[in-house]
């Protein structure tokens, strides 16, 4: 890429513009696979697609996952616990943001 | 360097159990956790806990650190006594909570030659590098316009010995116009670098924006305080309000209450759909803090039959 096409590339937002495979997902967040599988099957993320090979994450399934694998790694959640976490936090951010408005 | 009391941070006595010490540590952890705490200070008081945690959950980190003995003070000026590990034998299994992390100097002089490694990759391996993850500060306008944004990140990395170096690397990323916070923009190439002939890994930056003093921002929508004086509010008026794109024209219609929300449709962060900018009404009382204007409450009294508590009267006793 020359200097010229760096300064006017412009870096794709992930929840608009990208769709991410099971393996992308698992190198964005540095997480294992059957992890993420877990977490599908419980629905703490919620791919388009029926079998894992088709699997895409797309809008807010990077942020969950980030946050999933470290309330699993630093508290030692298991997977409902995550998923109940997750929607407790999701709900303490809408409820801050009605404050803020 | 500062010695640090791991039995202190974690609030438990130098005699406690693993399963006391576990206990504690996992009740600190919940409590300071980044992402469940919002308090200004969780990420330190979490990296704090967790360093103490790794030293005291194993039995062998525990016993070496124990044996320099309890006359040291937390703050107290430190340096680890010459051969102070001799004859300790170190297993250096285990040490996934501190992958990445940025433990103190204490630490390192301690356990670092045992606590970390550089990781060590089968010569001849090819292997992608990771995937890195930074967060940024945009202002409100840029995901309005777009913008082109120099960031300076810190990038921890392990050198030979398994030191933690961090390097300061300047970055210059075109912000799309239309992003909102919580959003990732994606670096290809821009992560860790490959092993071998391995390609580079990319580089995540999560879009936050920077306290604006005028606007709150809730996803795609914002708001803006707009202070009315009673008059304005009871029989309307066109005001000039700012927006992010620059003023515009605001009819405020008679009558309006306080807390009442105008919507300007699209106006908000744009995107398709665009966000809307709201404008919330606040009424605010001229200061009566001179005769000509207590004359003028007073008038204004007297052309009112009102009474603003009038539903308390069934109540009074």
């Amino acid at each position: 890429m020359s200097e010229a096409d760096r300064s006017n590339f412009q870096p794709p937002i992930v929840e608009v513009e990208i769709a991410l495979t099971l393996t992308e997902l698992c190198q964005a967040c540095n997480v294992p696979e059957d992890q993420v599988v877990l977490w599908v099957l419980e629905g703490v993320i919620e791919p388009l697609g029926e079998q894992p090979q088709d699997w895409r994450f797309t809008g807010g399934c990077l942020r969950r996952t980030r946050v999933a694998w470290r309330l699993t790694r630093d508290l030692e959640l298991n997977a409902p616990g995550v998923s109940l976490a997750l929607d407790l936090l999701d709900e303490i951010a809408a409820l801050k943001a009605l404050l803020r408005r | 360097m500062k010695f640090k009391d791991y039995y202190q941070t974690l609030g438990v006595e130098r005699n406690s159990t693993q399963d006391d010490i576990k206990r504690a540590y996992r009740k600190l952890a919940r409590k300071y956790h980044p992402d469940v705490s919002k308090s200004a200070d969780a990420e330190a008081r979490f990296k704090e806990v967790g360093e103490a945690y790794a030293v005291l959950k194993d039995p062998e980190k525990r016993v070496a650190y124990d044996q320099m003995g309890s006359q040291w003070q937390a703050g107290q000026d430190f340096q680890p006594p010459p051969g102070w590990d001799a004859g300790f034998e170190f297993s250096g299994a285990d040490f996934a909570a501190g992958d990445g992390a940025e433990f103190s100097d204490f630490f390192e002089a301690l356990f670092g030659r045992q606590g970390r490694r550089a990781r060590s990759h089968r010569a001849g391996a090819h292997a992608r590098g990771q995937d890195h993850h930074a967060r940024v500060l945009i202002d409100l306008k840029d995901a309005y316009h777009g913008a082109r944004r120099s960031f300076s990140l810190r990038v921890p990395s392990l050198d030979a010995q398994g030191h933690v170096a961090v390097e300061e690397r300047k970055l210059d990323v075109n912000i799309p116009k239309g992003i909102r916070a919580g959003q990732h923009l994606r670096l290809t190439g821009q992560g860790a670098p490959g092993y071998g002939q391995g390609p580079a890994g990319d580089l995540y930056l999560e879009i936050a924006f920077n306290p604006d003093p005028l606007f709150r921002i809730d996803d795609r929508d914002v708001y803006l305080d707009v202070p009315l004086a009673p008059w304005e509010a009871a029989l309307g008026k066109v005001v000039t309000v700012p927006t992010p794109e620059g003023s515009v024209q605001l009819t405020i219609p008679p009558r309006s209450a306080a807390a009442r929300k105008l919507r300007l449709k699209g106006k908000g962060i744009p995107g398709n759909p665009p966000g809307d900018l709201y404008a919330v009404l606040a009424i605010v009382l001229p200061p009566a803090d001179n005769e000509r204007a207590r004359q003028a409450w007073r008038t204004l009294a007297q052309a009112f039959e009102f009474d603003p508590r009038a539903h308390f009267k069934g109540g009074l006793s």
